[in-house]
């Protein structure tokens, strides 16, 4: 490891040879194999890698809450310099929600349904005590207005249905600051929303990581969403970290093949037509019996002989490290956008008359319509403002 | 068609509340039917001082007599108004019941979360309750009183402790599924104690099974009453009940048929009500 530079601010958290094991009838699942990463003050570090590579593993093994058969079998994760694995349930409990805390993925399964929001609020406040009733409650109000939702003093006393999924997330959002948590950790905090509310929960994610300095970790498996809110990624391929860098620099210039066929694989608005997207064929190995050598080589259209029989090393250049035998010595991988392997085909837009939107009106023979609707207008009665 | 111009007519949505699944079983004809079976029976029962005009232990009329306007429902073998006695016998199960099954209940609920909880205990409670559950009810019913003498403490001690693995089970079950809900585990990564979890999240979500089950062990403690009278280890002979008329009926069966009926026909609305009940809550709480 080299000693990172005088310019950065020094870890809050720091992970080393993270291994978290599923002791199943079937045989061990490596869900997480020797993971090493640190997350800085006040950053926001990106871990992408697609289903099943070990993202949401890891973050539990984070907070020590693996559940059973699984187990974290090696590692350490130092928060604040202090070992979490090391811990008792009370020192636990005590970083939980307090210093390390924690966004879901399903915001809809995430809230318990039968009780107030403000309550659940006030609980994640209060879990720490040292605040009278009243205290807490001024300060869920004051959570609910940082985190975007309208009416905080209102909607204290609604229950969960009575939230949408994006209301829902800032609700989370709201209960992982309400103790200003140095790390909090969003595990895909966007994957069930819609697009539009996708980018409102970034914005406040990012928000509160630049005002408060509460530094980010955001497991997705969208680039897009790193590209836009990272300072640094971590990628992940079948439970290990195979490059991490400076977003700039991963989108610039990949040095792990996964990372470039991931990127050749991510549609981009502002990319020509004829920039055909490129599949990743095959699939990730079965995490029961890893084959020897790298895990990505039977789908890297790069490997060797080396690449099949020996685990590639953590190559280590400070900001920027990576696992591949093919770059280890600094070389550049093949640029393989402009390789013809394999192009999807884009067809022409067919033209077909006028577009279904301006139809034109039923004659006699068409069928009668089954569900007409015509202003139609919902309102929901709120209790008025007391 | 032209889309003429219409005045929006404005639908306004008053929120439901959170507790619906619970209105919606208690709404369904099934629980209603049920209720009120049981209510009429209950009332009755709590009423008896005001609407019979006889001690159930006046042994002062004529033995055996058939219906009559004096004795709606005729006489006993030792000359004791049948409708009191049946009416009496309704206030004994409704004893039963709201002493035993709250014990159960609270017993089976704590030890149900304890087994959730801890492996070792686990699984310690639920063979526990494998074995207990193995003796049928009058089984459990016979050692209790052989234990502590028949009568209505051995009666209340069996339906409660009848009742502890039920609800152990169905506690543990219901617990361990909400365990593993997200907003559970989200509570944890806040930081939330492990009492608070289950007090106030876990235990308030698995309310629903519970329910179900408290219609039914309604209907067991009608039961088992009855059996433990029958068998003459429940309720002592001079004291009404439902199970010792019936027992005391049955010598009489070829006189006068009339004198078992209505025992029998209280006992099996009584479960019957009850059945429903939980049948219905059942059916608008725990299946989705």
């Amino acid at each position: 490891m080299t000693p990172s530079p005088a310019t950065t601010p020094e870890p809050v958290l720091q992970v080393r040879g993270l291994s978290t094991r599923f002791h199943t009838g079937r045989g061990t699942v490596r869900a997480v194999d020797d993971v090493s990463f640190d997350v800085r003050r006040g950053e926001t570090l990106g871990l992408v890698g697609e289903s099943g590579s070990g993202k949401s593993v890891t973050a539990m093994s984070l907070l020590n809450l693996v559940r059973k058969p699984g187990h974290v079998e090696a590692g350490e994760i130092r928060f604040r310099g202090r070992d979490i694995l090391a811990m008792s349930d009370r020192e636990l409990r005590g970083i939980r929600g307090n210093g390390l805390s924690m966004v879901f993925q399903d915001p809809m399964s995430s809230l318990n349904p039968i009780m107030r929001i403000g309550d659940q609020i006030v609980e994640a406040i209060h879990g720490k005590g040292r605040t009278t009733p009243s205290q807490a409650r001024e300060r869920a109000v004051r959570l609910m207005e940082l985190v975007g939702i309208p009416d905080p003093t209102l909607r204290l006393s609604d229950y969960p249905h009575r939230f949408s999924g994006g209301m829902r997330q800032r609700v989370m959002i709201a209960m992982a600051l309400a103790n200003e948590p140095d790390v909090i950790i969003a595990d895909e905090p966007t994957t069930a929303l819609d697009v539009t509310v996708q980018a409102q929960i970034l914005d406040i994610l990012g928000d509160i990581n630049r005002r408060l300095g509460t530094a980010i970790i955001l497991i997705t498996h969208n680039l897009g969403v790193v590209a836009r809110s990272c300072d640094r990624v971590a990628v992940m391929y079948a439970g290990r970290i195979v490059e991490q860098a400076r977003t700039a620099e991963l989108f610039a210039s990949p040095r792990h093949p996964y990372t470039q066929a991931l990127l050749a694989a991510t549609p981009r608005l502002l990319a020509s037509r004829s920039q055909a997207l490129m599949p990743i064929e095959g699939q990730p190995p079965n995490l029961i019996d890893v084959p020897p050598g790298c895990a990505f080589a039977p789908r890297c259209r790069f490997a060797d002989a080396t690449c099949r029989q020996q685990s590639p090393p953590t190559t280590d250049f400070g900001e920027r490290s990576f696992a591949c035998w093919r770059t280890a010595g600094g070389a550049a991988l093949p640029d393989i956008s402009r390789s013809s392997v394999r192009p999807l085909t884009v067809l022409p837009r067919t033209q077909t008359g006028p577009s279904s939107i301006a139809r034109p009106e039923p004659g006699p023979g068409d069928p009668p319509n089954l569900l007409e609707v015509r202003d139609l207008v919902v309102r929901f009665a709120m209790p008025s403002a007391a | 068609m032209k889309n003429q111009a219409h005045a929006p007519r404005v639908a306004t949505v008053r929120p439901s509340a959170p507790d619906s699944a619970l209105r919606r079983g208690l709404r369904r004809p099934r629980t209603l039917v049920g209720l009120v079976i049981v209510a009429v029976c209950v009332v009755l029962g709590l009423l008896a001082p005001v609407l019979s005009p006889y001690s159930p232990l006046d042994q002062s009329f004529g033995a055996l007599q058939r219906l009559s306007l004096a004795h709606p429902l005729g006489t006993d073998e030792l000359g004791r108004d049948l409708l009191a006695r049946v009416l009496y016998g309704i206030r004994v199960d409704v004893v039963v019941a709201v002493f035993a099954i709250p014990i159960g209940a609270l017993l089976g609920c704590s030890l149900g979360m304890l087994s959730a909880n801890d492996r070792w205990y686990g699984t310690l409670l639920q063979r526990t309750f494998d074995l207990m559950l193995a003796f049928t009810a009058l089984v459990m019913g016979m050692l209790i009183a052989a234990l502590v003498g028949s009568g209505m403490p051995a009666v209340i001690l069996t339906v409660a402790l009848v009742n502890v693995p039920l609800f152990g089970r169905i506690t543990r079950s219901a617990v361990m599924g909400q365990l593993s809900r997200d907003y559970a585990v989200a509570a944890q990564v806040l930081g939330v104690s492990r009492a608070r979890l289950m007090l106030r999240h876990i235990l308030p979500n698995s309310v629903d099974a519970l329910i179900v089950q408290a219609a039914l062990s309604f209907s067991m403690a009608v039961f088992i009453e009855g059996a433990m009278s029958f068998v003459g280890i429940g309720v002592r002979p001079p004291d009404p009940s439902l199970g010792s008329t019936l027992k005391a009926s049955i010598n009489f069966l070829g006189q006068v048929p009339a004198y078992s009926l209505a025992p029998m026909v209280v006992v099996t609305l009584l479960v019957l009500g009850f059945n429903l009940v939980s049948d219905g809550l059942n059916q608008a709480l725990l299946k989705r």
